[in-house]
């Protein structure tokens, strides 16, 4: 028994050694007409040019028209709804298109991340989306992808302090906090009666390079009303850094909230809460009613199916929603005009991530409560369930 | 069978693991349809866990003196977030900024092993709060935003070595010229220890394994130049992977070689019968614990130098990972037991496991629980050797 | 019950992998008897004992057990214990954070409507207590009790599962001479009861105090057996039967060759760390010249082991002063690396807990106190390494298949040898060698005093601790007695006899 064993592992070995000498792999030679754009003064003009033309058209269009082509999509986690979401509609919207299709989650981790998009560059994609888990943190992993002649677009997030980055799809975060802001106004206007109101402030995670801009865009509304006394920050923490929540940690907020509401509240009301997203939201809804506050006005991000019951119900005020599907089929139509050899399409907004200015394709999000939950969600047939009465 | 035990050792069992390593390797590039085995895909193999690598061959010392580290993602973590702030902050050149990693890590070792080796109390705990306390002032100083680190560091993380010379080779010259030193440096020494072969025992032994182990070794050292050497132009063996190999060697001289090698395996093995020989037994914890920080602080190097920023969560949970390539690697949770090279097989095959998975596209998800069993099984696989010896 | 016999092992014959561990062995035991086991290290006698009490289960040897009269099939402990035949091992099993009760009732609980009755089990332990002869609170910590009370505790335990048959293994080994006397008079008194011992030992004057019978196992087969006459037992032929050959001294003969002073101890006292205010060694003062053998005589508990250890880089309690000179000059030694440079050489009594790293090689041991000598460049040299090895593997007779091999795999004399190596790699002038024949058999005995007569021989000034008077008596050449820390006696070996030294031993000069 032992000694089969024994000779079973040296076969092993042999086997090993046979596929060695054989040899596989090695790409010497084969692909050096892609890496020609090394320098950053290329890069900068491809970038900027919102084209490779250079190098890759005929390649890849020869590509696309035998098979479709390979796309990648690499996605931070699929934690939350959105990105669950995306993960499928990725999958449909682009085998739909006729494309194959890698999509992988990287549990929140970066090195998990940075060796998916390598696996994916090894796999032979022509196109990776990339839903960052650290925007800043792909540096280079992203311009090897670039090195091998692989368009890389952001999703949702911008990518920076690299220069291998062609574009990044997102919905204007800047604006998304703006009316995250508004939705909160309205609502305390609505509901809590004449100024001034308590109001506490709640930002997302830190290494979202989204977070702080929706923060900004917040502020640049709420700010004026703090000024002249209209809105009241009872705890006093306005700074981003005070009230981030990391990696958007729905406990980490609830637990921020319940500090808050035992050390300010003790015998004043909160009337709003400015909350980044759906999940922070009802973590500082579920706070409050603990501490047997009245349902503040809370804001919230991403139309999650469990926050637009709430909003459905009155419990949350206001989400906003992201389309997911817009994003992924602006995405898509991006892929497409890249792997037919046409480039990326022309964009106006370019962001700066440190190295080069990335062009931007925007979406505008649509501020959902419960007055126009129906209208927004018409063509949703799923939340559209779970607006009954 | 008694040809290859002269060739190979006595010990069959102890190649298990690289029978298992080369047989994933085999089985993940059938599965993946030959992208296993490519120029690139080994490059990013490298390149990708030479931290972890290097975080494992401290953790093996750590985990031969008996004790364990928890805290050497937060210390690879704080280490390289405090030199990308400084050196932003005073826009320092890259050398110093390495420098001010490595003191970090130096400082957040002498404090662990202050903890262990003076006042006695348990590494777990010790670095349980060190875990805390690094992990706390990464997000604290940093502000939870990740910053950028000086460009020059990206050499370390995801460098390349030059190219020169004549292109015929088909082949980074570079590489090819590492791979003939290794060849040769081989060679020379097992001529060498042929010829002494006879000083003690009397008896001279036959030349023909050494012969055969030549032709193996120089086969797979010639190989892997082929493989690493002729991906696209610009690309070599990564930096990352010659600081590996560096430090691999460095560690085996240090663990089999020196003195204060001999002294961790024998606190590990009997801690009273070590004082009894006359080994400093404080000393050693001390020095083991520093040792384990400062090799975090250079893991952080790299992985920062990969990431080209330093992020608030960087080395989350990576301590497991070089705990597992430890305990897959064969040592004992009792300590006295493991080896650098044990470990490093065992390091590569996690790293090779992940990144098989990723290549036929499973998820993180599933990937963990393969990861899982896979580390129980090894142990298992140890245990049951171990309790059916002889 | 068959021919008086309580138990009878017919034709045991157990074989691991490659190695025929009992070969036809057979042992009969009279009931109510005390039945002695004897033979060299490895003979076989552990393993017989591993068959009676099912460690090895049924269906892996060949032979059968009869019990009482009926054939025995143990799968486990469990089913032995639960037949009424309990083991004792050499190493105690017993929980040492938890009290005396907890310990008796581990596993065999008073429960009463699912709780335990505290009062029920310690009114039993008490009793149980009285019956071996032990007044303490049955709520006392195990590891607050003496090594010869736990002993004793281990009984009461085996007593409370109502035992017929009680294996003690090698019971007094651990203990010092009144306690294994005390030990002694109690398996007479459980003979008394009805209850049958077991005994497997080592020392021939036990055998010749308390047993009926003797069983001589060599090379996994019965050699001899025979019934002893009250008192006296012929010590020479149970040893020609164990080792298979005639000792004709058991201590090998050698004449001093006696020099000049080489380490000299004055006024040396320790307390003891864990107690203040107890003091281990209280203003000790001897010499010992080169080519002396000096013995140290002492109960377990006198403060033998702490001396010298605290002499050896002040490795055991708090020093609380006193002088040492090497060779006429005044050294201060505060850790054992010094005092392996100033040539000092310590082999402690517990060779598995503090002598040996198990998990290392022969090779890797002998050089581990002395790496320095090894290197070349600044890197250890394994060819050196091997040398070195190499040659104490020839000159001490280390029996072993390579020097790569762990010490693990080596009996307790070879061991014991490879201890001693490791310290002769140092080239100490001063060897101090604590209870080093313990737990080694009669032939390996032998083997460790020639050497320590040559190491003698070399110049080598030699201490000798140990707990066996005989052995002192045979081979030191000057002995001191100590008495609770103190020095109470120093006796030319010559005109001591045991009732001397124990005088001394036990009272304060």
């Amino acid at each position: 028994m032992m000694k089969a064993k024994k000779v079973l592992s040296l076969l092993m070995t042999a086997v090993l050694a046979a596929g060695v000498l054989t040899g596989c792999g090695g790409g010497r030679g084969t692909e050096d007409a892609a890496q020609t754009a090394d320098t950053p003064e290329a890069a900068e003009e491809t970038a900027e040019a919102g084209s490779a033309e250079d190098a890759e058209p005929e390649e890849a269009a020869e590509e696309a028209s035998a098979g479709g082509g390979i796309v990648g999509v690499a996605l931070p986690w699929l934690g939350t709804q959105n990105w669950a979401e995306a993960e499928v509609m990725f999958k449909e919207q682009l085998e739909a298109a006729g494309y194959e299709a890698i999509i992988q989650a990287a549990d929140q981790k970066v090195p998990q991340q940075q060796q998916q998009i390598e696996s994916m560059i090894e796999n032979g994609a022509q196109v990776i989306v990339v839903g960052p888990v650290d925007g800043s943190q792909l540096g280079s992993v992203l311009e090897k992808a670039k090195d091998a002649g692989v368009y890389v677009i952001g999703y949702d997030r911008l990518l920076e302090n690299t220069t291998g980055v062609d574009g990044v799809v997102q919905f204007g975060s800047v604006k998304t906090g703006e009316l995250q802001a508004q939705a909160l106004l309205q609502g305390l206007e609505e509901l809590k009666g004449e100024a001034p109101y308590n109001i506490e402030l709640f930002g997302g995670g830190p290494a979202d390079p989204n977070a702080p801009n929706f923060f900004t865009g917040a502020m640049s509304v709420l700010q004026p009303l703090i000024d002249d006394g209209t809105l009241v920050v009872v705890s006093g923490q306005t700074d981003f850094t005070q009230c981030a929540t990391v990696d958007w940690d729905n406990s980490k907020a609830q637990s921020r909230m319940d500090a808050i509401l035992s050390g300010n509240y003790s015998d004043i009301e909160i009337d709003g809460v400015l909350s980044p997203n759906d999940g922070i939201a009802r973590a500082i809804i579920t706070s409050c009613e603990n501490a047997g506050q009245p349902i503040p006005v809370v804001s919230g991000l991403d139309a999650e199916n469990e926050s637009v019951e709430w909003v459905w119900s009155g419990r949350q005020y206001s989400t906003v929603a992201k389309p997911t599907n817009a994003l992924v089929a602006e995405t898509v139509s991006i892929i497409d005009s890249l792997l037919s050899g046409n480039g990326m399409p022309a964009t106006d907004v370019t962001a700066d991530n440190g190295v080069i200015d990335v062009p931007v394709y925007e979406l505008p999000p649509v501020v959902v409560t419960k007055d126009n939950a129906k209208e927004v969600f018409a063509d949703d047939p799923d939340r559209m369930a779970l607006l009954t009465d | 069978m008694k040809y290859v035990k002269k060739v190979l050792g006595e010990d069959l069992r102890q190649y298990t693991m690289v029978v298992a390593l080369a047989a994933l390797i085999i089985i993940f590039n059938i599965a993946s349809g030959g992208k296993m085995i490519t120029s690139s895909n080994f490059q990013n193999l490298i390149s990708g866990n030479a931290y972890v690598l290097v975080l494992a061959l401290g953790m093996l010392m750590v985990i031969v003196i008996g004790q364990i580290d928890l805290s050497v993602g937060s210390v690879a973590g704080f280490a390289s977030m405090v030199m990308a702030i400084t050196a932003r902050q005073f826009n320092l050149p890259w050398y110093i900024a390495i420098l001010i990693a490595l003191v970090i890590g130096m400082i957040a070792g002498a404090w662990q092993g202050f903890f262990l080796s003076r006042l006695g109390i348990p590494g777990f705990i010790t670095t349980l709060g060190g875990m805390m306390i690094f992990r706390g002032g990464v997000i604290w100083i940093s502000n939870s935003i990740s910053v950028p680190v000086p460009s020059e560091l990206k050499w370390f993380g995801a460098g390349y070595l030059p190219e020169w010379g004549p292109a015929f080779t088909g082949m980074n010259n570079s590489t090819l010229l590492l791979g003939i030193i290794a060849i040769a440096v081989y060679v020379t020494a097992q001529i060498k220890k042929f010829n002494h072969s006879g000083d003690v025992t009397g008896k001279k032994e036959e030349f023909w394994p050494y012969a055969v182990r030549i032709g193996i070794v120089s086969a797979v050292i010639g190989y892997a130049t082929w493989l690493f050497g002729s991906g696209r132009v610009g690309t070599s063996f990564p930096i990352p992977g010659l600081i590996l190999v560096i430090l691999i060697i460095l560690y085996y001289l240090i663990t089999e070689r020196t003195s204060f090698g001999r002294h961790v395996y024998a606190v590990g093995g009997n801690k009273a019968a070590a004082e009894l020989s006359g080994v400093n037994v404080k000393r050693t914890y001390f020095l083991t614990m520093l040792n384990m920080s400062l090799l975090a602080a250079v893991a952080g190097i790299l992985f920062v130098g990969r990431s080209t920023a330093a992020g608030p969560a960087d080395g989350t949970s990576w301590e497991m990972d070089a705990i597992a390539s430890v305990f897959i690697g064969g040592a004992s949770v009792s300590g006295g037991v493991g080896t650098v090279i044990a470990t490093m097989v065992g390091g590569l095959v996690m790293a090779v496991l992940n990144n098989g998975l990723m290549l036929m596209g499973v998820g993180a998800d599933k990937t963990q629980v393969i990861k899982g069993f896979v580390l129980l099984a090894a142990v298992a696989f140890d245990v049951y050797n171990k309790k059916h010896r002889g | 019950m068959s021919d008086g016999y309580i138990l009878q092992m017919k034709n045991i014959t157990k074989t691991f992998p490659g190695v025929k561990a009992l070969s036809d062995v057979t042992l009969e035991v009279s009931e109510a008897s005390i039945h002695a086991i004897c033979g060299e290290n490895g003979a076989g006698k552990s393993t017989l004992m591993k068959v009676l009490s099912g460690v090895y289960p049924y269906g892996s040897y060949d032979g059968e057990i009869i019990f009482q009269g009926k054939k025995m099939t143990f799968k486990n402990i469990k089913d032995s214990e639960r037949a009424g035949i309990v083991i004792i091992h050499q190493e105690l099993t017993m929980i040492p954070e938890l009290s005396i009760t907890e310990n008796i009732f581990m596993g065999n609980e008073i429960v009463e409507k699912g709780l335990i009755n505290w009062e029920k089990e310690r009114k039993k332990t008490r009793e149980l207590l009285e019956e071996v002869g032990l007044h303490l609170d049955p709520d006392a910590i195990i590891k607050n009790l003496g090594v010869g009370q736990q002993q004793l505790v281990e009984i009461a335990k085996a007593l409370s599962k109502n035992v017929r048959v009680l294996i003690l293994d090698e019971p007094t080994s651990s203990l010092n001479e009144s306690d294994s006397e005390n030990l002694l008079r109690l398996m007479l008194g459980l003979k008394k009861q009805g209850i049958t011992c077991i005994m497997i030992s080592h020392k021939l004057n036990e055998i010749a105090a308390v047993s009926d019978y003797v069983t001589v196992i060599r090379d996994g087969k019965t050699v001899d057996g025979y019934a002893v006459e009250a008192g006296r037992v012929d010590e020479n032929k149970i040893i020609r039967a164990m080792v298979g050959r005639e000792i004709e001294n058991r201590y090998p003969e050698h004449t001093p060759k006696i020099g000049e002073v080489i380490l000299e101890v004055s006024d040396w006292s320790v307390e003891d760390a864990k107690v203040p205010g107890k003091m281990l060694c209280k203003n000790s003062a001897f010499y010992v010249r080169a080519g002396e053998i000096v013995g140290f005589a002492g109960l377990m508990g006198a403060g033998r082991t702490e001396l010298m250890r605290s002499l050896f880089g002040k490795n055991m309690g708090i020093f609380r002063g006193g002088k040492m000179k090497i060779e006429g000059r005044e050294v201060r030694i505060n850790s054992v690396r010094e005092a392996i440079k100033n040539k000092i050489a310590y082999v402690p009594e517990d060779r598995k807990g503090l002598g040996l790293n198990l998990l290392d090689t022969i090779r890797k041991t002998v050089v581990s106190a002395n790496l320095d000598v090894i290197k070349t460049k600044g890197l250890l040299d394994f060819d050196k390494e091997r040398a070195a090895s190499e040659k104490y593997r020839d000159s001490l007779k280390i029996k072993c298949r390579d020097v790569g091999v762990g010490v693990n795999t080596l009996s307790g004399g070879n061991q014991q040898k490879v201890v001693l190596s490791k310290w002769m790699f140092t080239e100490p002038d001063i060897l101090i060698l604590d209870e080093p024949t313990r737990g080694i058999d009669v032939g390996a005995k032998y083997e460790i005093y020639k050497l320590i007569h040559e190491l003698a021989d070399q110049g080598k000034a030699i201490i000798l601790v140990s707990s066996e008077l005989p052995e002192l008596l045979g081979m030191a050449d000057r002995i001191y007695t100590i008495f609770e820390g103190r020095i109470t006696g120093e006796i030319s070996a010559k005109e001591a006899d045991q009732e001397i030294l124990m005088k001394k031993m036990t009272i304060t000069a």
